[in-house]
Parts: structure tokens; C-alpha cells; sequence
């Protein structure tokens, strides 16, 4: 038996050539599973195609978001990594840049550099700070922003039509506090007017008060140049509001009470067991996760707002936020060279527009040119035309934790959501809560000195 | 240099010869060969399952700054108040509880038999689905203890996870029902090996019910009762599931306990480190159990 094993090891060396010679043609890809079945099979086509047209072999791997941010931190920490992952969480670009994780991939985005939107190629930089300069790590895959979401069926019933909601921002959502008013009249026990997540999980909560802090003039509170702004007045009286209106809408029970404890998935699934008329939430998911088991809710029942409706308080447009999943190559990756020619071929505008479309438009394109597909701009569709407007079309910003790293923690620490909750629950003023929230913001800031 | 004396020289082999023969036993030639051809993927497994990852843990929470930015957040804080409370309740309440049920268990009958088979099925079933039911259970708005108690006394139940110390006490409730029945069997297999004789002698002697159980029962079962409640604690220290799917940490963080505060660090903070630390500051806990542990099992008393 022992010589057995010696005669194994012995033969070992001449399997080798046999590995290097697959792992020549072979990358190793990660994503995150969809929300729908369609994102994965869109997936699967796309490196199907993309096998056959170069011969090389691409070994994906499909995990389930949560335990995918997991694994990919595990990786990252242990230094046995795939060729390819993309950015889930989507700030891990920023953070591992900063560690000179990364190689740079501005190769393969320059090959499509006039199709990418701004936002987009801005969000797949990322500061190095070995190197003490911004490279470009990401390559853009796809994109998403946060509309809303509303049951016409429960608007209808409090006596109202879609189009009676108010197009500017706090008449927009109180008016919802009516409608769950007179919901309440006629017997409603347990159905909430608004489907805040003001909660300290998950990435909705920050999503969301970053859009009330955009609607109520705080876009300034971090600057391109990497520089936080917590003394311009715009921006305080911005975060006061938006704590204000949130937390306020909680105490006052416009907000289901268990929304202090929701997970990311939650709000969805109580947006979908009517438990409230409306919710602010990212990605299409909502609608897509019931299209086929629901049509009649996809194209008749659920209504989704997002550019222009609303509108912050003087009528203009908010910008919205958008957050992008882009795709990065690992330092330590084996096969680097085929890595960067998946990318180059999946970065097609006709392969990524095709993957967002076949997943049912969750996700958005982003690529300023796939919005005018017909698609995109099928009028029979009552969500994605809006959709593809606010978050490609629109005006839109990236996520701030682009322009420094210190945003990211901001919002994995939770800072907006602690200031949120001390309004809603422990009956704060807006102004200590952020006061507090601030303090907080510069200890972290205090942290990320950018050259 | 100096030179050996003829009584060193013949020393060395000596101690050679002896060290060898500790090693080697009885065994000769091809014999202690073999011996190592098998020892060797133990000593692997071992090495790469078990040293290595408590040498790496412990290279990754090395660092001092880690433990002050540990100690410096808010939650970190709290999130040790819970463990300590979550250790000491739900350990104690629920070894006290298997105790007691051990012995309720010990009566004859077919029923009692049936009634055991109910009873561990808390334990049997998978323990992240159950955990799932409970929080669902005590949604405020659509769960079932709520719905129960509306449809039957018209009575608006509690949020039960909105406040710290109620979801912290269903996290401990969930973590007593989920593992009674598995110390219960445990105690049932300890009350069932004390001798008839000992027993049947201690009730001619007068010692029955509470006595008997005082001055008999509980002096045979109280090394096996130690064993089980530092066993346990080791166990929950490093056990996330309860606070995960139960309370899922909040409400806004209020009742992590370390172990589900160092996946929080090192997965949604993206600090590994940070979240290695979390975990090892419950060393000066653990390794006194442990060694306390040791000594409990190596004692020579006679007890179960």
C-alpha cells in the first residue's frame, strides 16, 4: 500500500503539464445569484456564448447574495481567489483598491469607454492608497437605482387614483399617510402607509436616506474631490430633514413598526403581503419576482415611480443614485489574460445588453445606448420605461463611497440608520440625532486621509 | 574543545536508544514504518483542520489597535453585556430545566416513551428553519403569536422583536427550547445509569422524593452536571444561529453577542480582522472553562 502512494506521488509531475495546459484556457468567474431564475439563465447564456466563440473555458460560480459578500471576503483575506468577481458588496471595489488588491483593468474598459455611462466609468475607480492614485478597477456590468413602489389597488380603496399623488417630494409621501388614514377608517387594521426600512440592516436604509438627504439639497455633503462638507448648512439642514421625515413617519406609525428590524428582503416581502402601500426600494425586483406567478400585479396592480415623480419640494429633478455592480480582477488571479478577454467580450454593448434584458430588466444597462431598445421603451410595459429613465437617462450621480472610501463605512456602520431610529424610537430630535450622526461621520472620515 | 569521557560517550546512544524505543514501542523493522504511514494523514488533518486555523486566528486578531477599535464601538459593548447574559440564563435555565425533565422522564410507561419521542423533536429538527419560524412567529404584524392573540381575547400583542430586551429574550427562549431535549437525554442516560441497588437501599433508608434526590441523585449526577453546563457553555459562546435568525441582531444592533458581532465585522464591515478580534476577546472566558474542564474529566472521584 505504501509503495502504492509513493508510486502516486512519484507520478504527480506528470499530470502536471496536463493542469497548466487547462488552466491556460480556464478562468475561474464569481457573481451573485439573482433575485429571478432569468438572471441566472441570462448569466449562464452569456458565458455559454462567450465559451463557444473563444474556445476558453469558464468556470462560474453562482452564490446566493449574502454568502457571496462572504466568500468573497474570505477569498480576498486568505489570497486563494477566483480570475474574476464582481463587487458584492458593491463598495469592496473602493476598499480593496485602497489596499492595492486589484488589477487595473482600464484596458478593457477603454474598449468601450464612449459606451459607458459617466456615472459608471466613474464608480469603477477606485483610490489606491499603495500607490497613492486612483486607478480604474471596475468594469461595468450593470446598474440599479431606487424607485418606488405602490399598490394602486390600496390607493384605490382609500377613495384616491394614481393620479392624485402629488408630483413634489413631502406632499408625494404624505400623501400616503392619507391614504393609509382612510384605509384605517374603513377597518384596515394592519396596513401602513409608507414601507420605510428604518432599520440598522442590510443596504436599503442607507439607499434611502441618501435619497431623502439628495431630495432635501445635501448633494454637496461629499464633493468629487473626495472632501466632506458636514459644515455647509445645505447639507445639515438636509440631513435634519431627511432624519426628521423618516424617523418622524415611524413614530407617528405611518411605518410598519417592524421595519426597525427588517432585513433587506423584508420590506419586499411585506410590500408583497400588503402590509403597506408603498416602498422605497432598490432594483425592479419587487415587480419581476411576481411577473410570471403574478401579471396581473406586474402590469395592472403595482404602480413604480422613479424620475420626476417625485420631484424635490421646488419641482426640480432629484438625481438619482445609482449603484453599479461592475466585474474585478484580483491580484493572485491565475489566468489574468483570459480574464480580461471575458471581460472585454462581455463588456459588448450587444452581449450586456442582452444579459440585463434576459433578466427580465432588474437590473439596468449601463450603457446609455441599450435604453433605446425596444425593451427598454416597450410601451405595453408599465415599469421599465420609467425605470431605464431614472437610473440611465436621468440625472444621476454615483454612490458616494466612489469619491471616498469613508462613505462606505458610513453606511456599513449604519450612521444614517442609528440617526433615523433615534428620531423614530427613541424620540430624539432630528437635530441631536444628527449632531450625533456627524460625529460619527468625522471619527470615520478621520480614518481615509486621501492624498 | 573538551573532550568526552568514556562514561559520556556511552550515555548518548543510550538516551538515543531509549528515546527510540519511546517512540517506536515494540514495534521493529517495517512494522514502525507502516505505524507512520497510517499516523501521517491524522497528524494532516489535525495540522491543517485544526492547528492551523487557531495559529491563523489568532495571527489575525494579533494586533493591539484592533482590540482599542473593538473596544471603542458602542456595540461591541452591549454586544458583551448580552453574552454574558445569554450565557448565563440560557445555559443555567436550560440545564436546570433538563434536570428536572430527566427525571420526569425516568417514570415507567409506554406513554412516558411516546411523550420523550415528542419531546426531542425541538432538537431533532433542523435548527436555521426553526429559528426562521420563530422570528416569523413573533412579527408583530402578521405573526402567528400576535394573530393568536388577537383572534382569541381581541388583544394587540407586543412587538416582540422591536425591543432589546424582549428580542433578546426570545433569542435566549428560542436557544432553552431548541437544546432541553438534548441535555435532558443526556441527564435521562446519566439518572438511568445509577444502580438500582444504591437506590432501592436509599429508599429503605428513608431517603425518597426530594430527599432521595438530594442525598442520592443529584451527588451521583453533579460531575456529569458540570461536565454538561461547561460543555454548554463553550458550545453557545461560539453559537451565531439563535441571535441570527431570531433577532437577527436587532433592533439596531442591540443584541448581537460576540460571535454574531464578529461575522458582522468581518463579513458587512469587510474588516476580517476586526471580526477575528470580536471573536478571540472571548478567550479569557473560554480558556478557564476549558481547563476547568479538562480537570472535571480527568477527576478519579467515583461519580457518573
Amino acid at each position: 500500500m505504501l509503495r502504492g502512494s509513493l508510486a502516486v506521488a512519484a507520478a504527480y509531475p506528470f499530470t502536471v503539464p496536463h493542469v497548466a495546459k487547462a488552466a491556460a484556457t480556464t478562468a475561474s468567474v464569481w457573481f451573485s445569484q439573482g433575485f429571478v431564475q432569468d438572471e441566472d439563465v441570462s448569466l449562464r447564456k452569456a458565458v455559454a456564448d462567450y465559451e463557444k466563440a473563444s474556445g476558453n473555458k469558464i468556470e462560474l460560480s453562482i452564490t446566493p447574495f449574502a454568502p457571496e459578500r462572504q466568500k468573497i471576503i474570505a477569498a480576498l483575506t486568505s489570497g486563494v481567489v477566483p480570475d474574476v468577481m464582481s463587487n458584492n458588496p458593491a463598495e469592496i471595489l473602493q476598499i480593496y483598491a485602497w489596499q492595492d488588491r486589484w488589477v487595473d483593468v482600464s484596458d478593457v474598459v477603454e474598449t468601450q469607454k464612449s459606451q459607458f455611462s459617466e456615472t459608471a466609468l466613474v464608480a469603477a475607480r477606485g483610490y489606491n492608497n499603495v500607490t497613492k492614485k486612483v486607478g480604474v478597477y471596475g468594469v461595468p456590468v450593470r446598474a440599479a437605482v431606487v424607485p418606488c413602489h405602490i399598490w394602486r389597488p390600496l390607493v384605490e380603496k382609500a377613495g384616491f387614483k394614481i393620479e392624485d399623488i402629488p408630483k413634489t417630494w413631502d406632499a408625494y409621501f404624505d400623501f400616503f399617510k392619507k391614504v393609509q388614514d382612510n384605509l384605517r377608517k374603513q377597518g384596515e387594521r394592519k396596513v401602513y402607509g409608507l414601507g420605510f426600512q428604518v432599520t440598522a440592516n442590510g443596504v436599503d436604509p442607507y439607499n434611502l436616506f441618501m435619497a431623502f438627504l439628495l431630495a432635501h439639497g445635501g448633494k454637496d455633503i461629499v464633493t468629487r474631490d473626495g472632501k466632506l462638507h458636514l459644515d455647509d448648512p445645505k447639507v445639515k439642514e438636509a440631513a435634519i430633514k431627511a432624519a426628521g421625515y423618516l424617523g418622524g413617519a415611524y413614530r407617528d406609525g405611518y411605518v410598519p413598526p417592524s421595519a426597525i428590524n427588517w432585513n433587506d428582503a423584508d420590506d419586499n416581502n411585506a410590500f408583497h403581503a400588503k402590509l403597506m402601500v408603498m416602498d422605497v426600494d432598490g432594483t425592479l425586483s419587487t415587480e419581476v419576482a411576481v411577473k410570471e406567478k403574478h401579471p396581473d400585479w406586474y402590469f395592472k396592480d403595482m404602480v413604480s415611480h422613479g424620475i420626476g415623480y417625485p420631484t424635490d419640494n421646488a419641482g426640480k429633478t432629484v438625481p438619482s443614485i445609482v449603484g453599479i455592480t461592475q466585474w474585478m480582477i484580483p491580484k493572485g488571479a491565475k489566468n489574468v489574460t483570459v480574464a480580461k478577454e471575458f471581460l472585454k467580450y462581455f463588456s459588448q454593448p450587444k452581449v450586456v445588453g442582452e444579459f440585463v434584458e434576459l433578466g427580465l430588466g432588474r437590473w439596468l444597462p449601463v450603457m446609455p445606448s441599450l435604453a433605446k431598445s425596444p425593451f427598454w421603451q416597450d410601451p405595453k410595459d408599465p415599469h421599465l420605461k420609467g425605470y431605464v429613465q431614472q437610473g440611465l437617462l436621468g440625472p444621476t450621480v454615483p454612490d458616494y463611497y466612489v469619491f471616498n472610501l469613508a462613505m462606505a463605512e458610513v453606511r456599513s456602520q449604519h450612521v444614517w440608520s442609528m440617526a433615523m431610529i433615534d428620531v423614530a424610537k427613541d424620540g430624539a430630535k432630528p437635530e441631536a440625532a444628527i449632531d450625533k450622526a456627524f460625529k460619527r461621520i468625522e471619527e470615520i472620515f478621520a480614518k481615509y486621509k486621501v492624498a | 574543545m573538551a573532550s568526552a569521557s568514556a562514561v559520556d560517550v556511552g550515555r548518548l546512544p543510550l538516551r538515543q536508544r531509549s528515546l527510540a524505543r519511546s517512540l517506536r514501542g515494540d514495534l521493529k523493522g517495517g512494522e514502525y514504518t507502516w505505524a507512520l504511514a497510517f499516523l501521517v494523514p491524522y497528524v494532516a488533518v489535525f495540522v491543517a483542520f485544526v492547528a492551523y486555523p487557531v495559529v491563523y486566528g489568532l495571527w489575525m486578531g494579533s494586533e493591539a489597535s484592533l482590540y482599542r477599535e473593538l473596544f471603542a464601538d458602542p456595540i461591541y459593548q452591549s454586544s458583551a453585556v448580552n453574552t454574558v447574559l445569554y450565557l448565563a440564563l440560557g445555559v443555567n435555565v436550560k440545564m436546570f430545566l433538563a434536570l428536572l425533565l430527566s427525571g420526569f422522564f425516568m417514570r415507567p410507561g409506554w406513554w412516558m416513551k411516546a411523550l420523550l419521542l415528542i419531546f426531542v423533536l425541538p432538537w431533532a429538527v433542523p435548527q436555521i428553519s426553526t429559528f426562521i419560524s420563530i422570528h416569523w412567529m413573533l412579527n408583530g404584524e402578521w405573526g402567528f403569536l400576535n394573530n393568536v392573540l388577537w383572534k382569541l381575547f381581541h388583544i394587540e400583542g407586543p412587538h416582540w422583536l422591536n425591543e432589546r430586551w424582549m428580542a433578546l429574550g426570545a433569542v435566549i427562549v428560542s436557544h432553552i427550547w431548541k437544546w432541553t431535549p438534548f441535555w435532558t437525554l443526556i441527564l435521562l442516560a446519566g439518572r438511568m445509569a445509577i444502580p438500582l441497588e444504591i437506590r432501592d437501599t436509599a429508599r429503605v433508608d428513608g431517603a425518597t422524593g426530594v430527599r432521595g434526590f438530594v442525598y442520592i441523585t443529584f451527588p451521583l449526577l453533579a460531575n456529569l452536571y458540570l461536565i454538561c453546563t461547561l460543555l454548554s457553555t463553550i458550545f453557545l459562546l461560539g453559537d451565531f444561529n439563535a441571535v441570527t435568525f431570531v433577532s437577527g441582531g436587532g433592533p439596531a444592533n442591540t443584541t448581537h453577542v460576540l460571535a454574531t458581532l464578529g461575522i458582522r465585522d468581518a463579513f458587512e464591515i469587510a474588516h476580517p480582522r476586526l471580526g477575528v478580534a470580536a471573536v478571540m476577546s472571548a478567550l479569557p472566558l473560554v480558556i478557564p472553562l476549558v481547563i476547568v474542564l479538562m480537570r472535571r474529566l480527568r477527576t478519579a472521584e467515583v461519580q457518573l
